[in-house]
């Protein structure tokens, strides 16, 4: 599914240049569960950003499923990321002013699906992560574990292959934490693609294989599964 | 999709109320303001324009040439109308009018009327005045015919019709027939009318030979020319038609006029012969002005607030770009944003113009409107505005916030740092330099509507209470009735007291080297007492005495300004110089101090005086301050028991004077309330603006406490950055005020300096009130207690 090759980003302010990825190459498969772990500044976030779209490498080859993207404009990139991947954050990034049940709906309303059609997805969503009796609250009125299930719910709302989560867990306790990466696991049962950057040992042992980095390169890959 | 962005849209303005609060009260403040200046600026363009034939209408007025001067008048001779129909066929027809104040009377019921107008019969077929009763052909044929507008007729009649019967016209009881009912004159329109008389009843009785007097003026003619006249050529033929049909009299006089055109359209805002009650089409350009720069103001404002908000929507942005929104799509939904916000302002607008209209027509001293909801056209343009303005001011700042990268705002590492902190400081800046120069521009109209009130006019107008006879037989007598009263210091009678009209004599004077020269003289009749009374100074010569016969005829007092006309360089010179004028010849016997007869917009003009016991109508009393109502009230009973006929009617001259200056107060007072409008927007964004900044600035304050700073030093510290830019504003504005005001001030005669005092009022004004404004939020921050916003991070 995805074959980086050669990566490079560099940041540069007017005095400090600094190299975030250096040369990093690695590939990962339909159906795999891959954990990113790495000290503070590894390069983690931003190999997250390049995967997810957000951001373009400067160097080098990113191809996902088959097809060069590293050097697609914005707009390209926006579009092959909605119908493609969903992002789960340590901080859950839900919008205030919505409703559980809009946030959830927010992705399929860009991609443009009907309202009835809305509505029937996101209720299933909603009933799949126990939080239906949840859908008109705000986020603010949640719990920690509940907002980010919340937020699994929206990632996954409109199917997409891949899910990359930043620290899914972050900021959940222990219980919580757990209860997330169930449903990652189980998402990742059914077939979805899951790139998890987290610093938790724990969390790690959920994924099949863990890519270790260090100074914007990968050191080790320990497989588990 | 477009649910979505209503529903985020209501829940964000919900939710950030104090934002959303500054910004619906300065959009809606500011589209109050511009829409009341809207109606204003519609109605004063608007004058006129109902006559169905307004483009055909012209106004013919004269350039007057003497060997003196220049003259420009509102109208041609009494000949020019009937003359100039019959000479050029392009005409379909001339109409002339002439004010007066009219004694009317039936049965009991008596009123001065004191909008009464002289009109020829042509008067309902140039213009369009709705005839309610009556025929609009033959209603102003005969003399002593009259036609009353309906408020005017409900006086006499009350809800019989009056046509058909007849009322009793001037003191001398004449009978007229009331020969048409008119629904009464629009407020927009330039003749204003309670009541027409047939022009016949002048020409044809009180006044035969009018019609050919091609050297008496003080008449308004309009003509109506057929479709496709070229006005050009129109005007080129008008020298040749006055030579053929008055050259001699022209040559014999040595006066020579030329006949101009004036659109009707243009009359009222745009004629400078109009004399004091006239529109201006400056003032329609000024208040344009001032209302683009409050819709500025408030724009403005609201691209400062939403852009100092972006932090806060930053992260919304983020998570929108990464489940899938496009850039258009974000960009549509914060210009969707600002137009509700602006549609919501529209709605507070509708009813707070409905609320404030009627005292904006009192302010404006008419009936700009009668209704917001009268005219739907008016709301609509409104709402497109409102539109307008949505689609404006949320454009820029939609760009900003739709561009924001998610990969920066959701991992918190967003600042807004340097962002549009520039445009937004340039945004305040503009907006202080707009109300500062509004300030500033206030203070020199109030200076100047001072100075004219209090500038020594050269006569007493203290005490001084006027009547006027009208010319009736009884006014000798009831002025001696007066003169002996308790209360009473002194009478006078005059043909014309300061501040009102006064004819314009045909003279010759002898000139320093001994010529008879010709010039137009304002003339005032005044009897022996008048000044002495007026306290008017002699320069040379003497007053009008008793003790000399021949001053009741042979007697002439000029003016300074007369005397320069003339070529004298002192008043001494001009004592016993020779005089001709209407009918009277003689010798100047004294030389008074120049005395402003006229506002202080007018320079002070060439004037004579002469005793004329017949031109004295109007009688001037002089009383003393103790027991005022009593003495009036004793004035009051001689005049009916010695001119019953008529109704007692008085002025006092101060504010008969002071009345001249109401269209500059009006002014005035209109300024004064924009400018505190625009004033007041300003500082609802800067205060907007100061929160926002002293948020995102708490943690350095925070840090800056701990490391020991005092309160005042924070306060300081964040009210400084905001002094700063009024400061700029205050350099900014200042050349702008000064040259826009300079120009203002130039059509006034006499006028103040402005000062570099002014200046320093504005700047002190406008720095304290941003003062004020921002360090309420320097001061909170300032003493909040550090721990808890260091706690925050």
């Amino acid at each position: 599914m995805i074959r980086i090759h050669d990566l490079e980003k560099i940041y540069k302010t007017e005095e400090v240049e600094t190299i975030a990825l250096n040369k990093l190459s690695f590939q990962v498969n339909d159906g795999e569960f891959v954990a990113v772990m790495g000290p503070s500044g590894c390069g983690k976030s931003t190999l997250l950003n390049i995967l997810g779209l957000l951001d373009d490498p400067d160097n080098g080859s990113f191809l996902f499923n088959g097809i060069e993207v590293a050097h697609f404009n914005e707009r390209k990139r926006a579009d092959l990321r909605k119908r493609n991947i969903g992002f789960v954050f340590q901080s859950f990034n839900l919008i205030d002013e919505l409703t559980v049940f809009e946030n959830v709906e927010l992705p399929l309303i860009y991609l443009g699906v009907k309202g009835e059609e809305r509505k029937k997805r996101v209720e299933e969503m909603l009933d799949k992560m126990q939080i239906m009796h949840r859908r008109n609250h705000y986020p603010q009125q949640l719990s920690g574990g509940q907002q980010q299930r919340v937020a699994v719910a929206r990632a996954v709302v409109n199917k997409p292959k891949l899910i990359l989560a930043d620290e899914p867990t972050g900021n959940l306790d222990s219980a919580n934490g757990n209860e997330v990466m169930e449903l990652l696991t189980d998402l990742n049962e059914q077939g979805t693609t899951i790139i998890m950057v987290t610093h938790s040992e724990h969390d790690a042992r959920y994924s099949h294989r863990i890519i270790r980095m260090l100074d914007g390169q990968t050191v080790t890959e320990n497989i588990l599964a | 999709m477009l649910k979505n962005y209503f529903k985020i849209a209501f829940r964000n303005l919900w939710r950030h109320r104090v934002f959303s609060f500054i910004n619906v009260i300065g959009l809606t403040i500011s589209m109050t303001a511009c829409f009341l200046i809207f109606l204003y600026v519609h109605f004063e363009l608007s004058y006129d324009s109902f006559h169905s034939k307004a483009d055909r209408i012209y106004r013919v007025v004269t350039d007057l040439k003497t060997p003196s001067e220049m003259l420009h008048t509102g109208g041609p001779s009494w000949a020019v109308g009937p003359h100039i129909v019959q000479e050029f066929p392009q005409l379909e027809a001339a109409v002339r009018t002439t004010g007066d104040e009219l004694l009317v009377r039936k049965g009991n019921v008596k009123y001065q009327e004191l909008n009464s107008l002289y009109a020829d019969s042509a008067f309902f077929k140039v213009f369009d005045f709705k005839l309610l009763k009556g025929d609009p052909a033959t209603a102003l044929n005969e003399p002593l015919s009259i036609v009353f507008s309906q408020s005017a007729a409900k006086k006499y009649f009350g809800d019989q019709d009056p046509v058909g019967q007849t009322v009793l016209l001037t003191g001398d009881g004449l009978t007229a027939k009331i020969t048409g009912l008119m629904e009464d004159m629009p407020e927009n329109s330039l003749i204003k009318a309670d009541m027409l008389v047939s022009m016949t009843t002048l020409t044809r009785k009180f006044n035969p030979g009018l019609d050919d007097q091609w050297g008496n003026y003080g008449n308004s003619t309009y003509i109506l020319v057929k479709p496709g006249t070229r006005i050009s050529a129109l005007q080129a033929q008008f020298p040749a038609f006055l030579e053929r049909r008055n050259g001699d009299e022209m040559k014999r006089l040595n006066m020579y006029p030329t006949l101009l055109l004036e659109p009707l359209k243009d009359v009222y805002l745009r004629s400078t012969r109009n004399g004091n009650n006239t529109g201006n089409i400056n003032n329609v350009y000024i208040f344009s002005l001032v209302a683009v720069f409050i819709l500025l103001i408030a724009c403005f404002n609201f691209v400062n607030l939403t852009t100092a908000r972006s932090a806060e929507r930053a992260k919304e942005v983020g998570i929108r770009k990464v489940v899938g929104a496009m850039k258009a799509q974000l960009t549509a939904q914060f210009i969707g944003e600002s137009v509700l916000l602006c549609v919501i302002a529209f709605l507070f607008t509708l009813g707070i113009t409905a609320l404030l209209l009627p005292s904006f027509n009192q302010l404006a001293g008419k009936i700009i409107s009668t209704g917001v909801f009268q005219n739907g056209h008016f709301i609509l343009l409104l709402l497109l505005a409102a539109l307008g303005i949505g689609l404006l001011a949320g454009l820029y700042p939609a760009l900003v916030l739709s561009s924001f990268k998610p990969v920066s705002v959701l991992k918190g590492r967003f600042s807004t740092g340097s962002r549009g902190v520039l445009l937004r400081k340039g945004l305040v800046v503009s907006q202080f330099t707009i109300s500062i120069t509004l300030i500033i521009a206030t203070i020199i109209v109030y200076n100047q509507m001072n100075f004219m009130r209090n500038q020594d006019l050269g006569f007493n107008k203290d005490q001084m209470m006027v009547i006027n006879t009208n010319s009736d037989p009884a006014k000798e007598a009831f002025r001696n009735a007066v003169s002996g009263m308790a209360g009473v210091k002194s009478v006078a009678m005059s043909s014309s007291v300061p501040g009102g009209g006064n004819p314009g004599a045909y003279s010759m004077i002898q000139n320093k080297k001994g010529e008879m020269q010709i010039a137009n003289l304002d003339l005032y009749f005044v009897d022996f007492d008048y000044i002495p009374q007026y306290h008017l100074k002699l320069l040379a010569g003497r007053a009008f005495s008793r003790d000399f016969q021949t001053d009741t005829t042979q007697a002439m007092i000029l003016n300074e300004a007369a005397i320069k006309l003339f070529g004298y360089s002192s008043p001494k010179e001009a004592i016993g110089r020779r005089f001709s004028q209407w009918g009277r010849e003689g010798m100047i016997i004294g030389v008074m101090k120049d005395f402003h007869f006229r506002s202080l917009q007018q320079e002070i003009k060439p004037l004579s005086m002469r005793i004329e016991p017949n031109g004295c109508n109007l009688i001037s009393i002089n009383i003393s301050a103790k027991n005022l109502p009593a003495t009036i009230s004793d004035i009051e009973k001689k005049w009916n028991a010695l001119i019953p006929a008529r109704p007692f009617s008085y002025f006092f001259l101060d504010d008969f004077f002071d009345k001249q200056y109401r269209s500059e107060e009006r002014f005035g007072k209109l300024f004064l309330n924009f400018a505190a409008l625009a004033v007041l927007i300003s500082c609802l964004g800067l205060l907007g603006l100061a929160s926002y900044s002293t948020m995102q600035r708490t943690r350095e304050i925070g840090i800056r406490k701990v490391l020991g700073a005092s309160v005042t030093n924070i306060v300081n510290l964040l009210s400084g950055e905001f002094l700063k830019l009024v400061a700029i504003a205050i350099i900014i504005a200042s050349p702008i005020a000064w040259f826009a005001m300079h120009s203002w001030l130039q059509d006034f005669a006499y006028r103040i300096h402005i000062s570099l005092e002014i200046f320093i009022t504005a700047a002190i004004l406008a720095a304290l009130i941003a003062l004020l404004t921002v360090s309420f939020q320097a001061i909170k921050a300032a003493v909040a207690n550090p721990v808890n916003s260091l706690r925050t991070e």
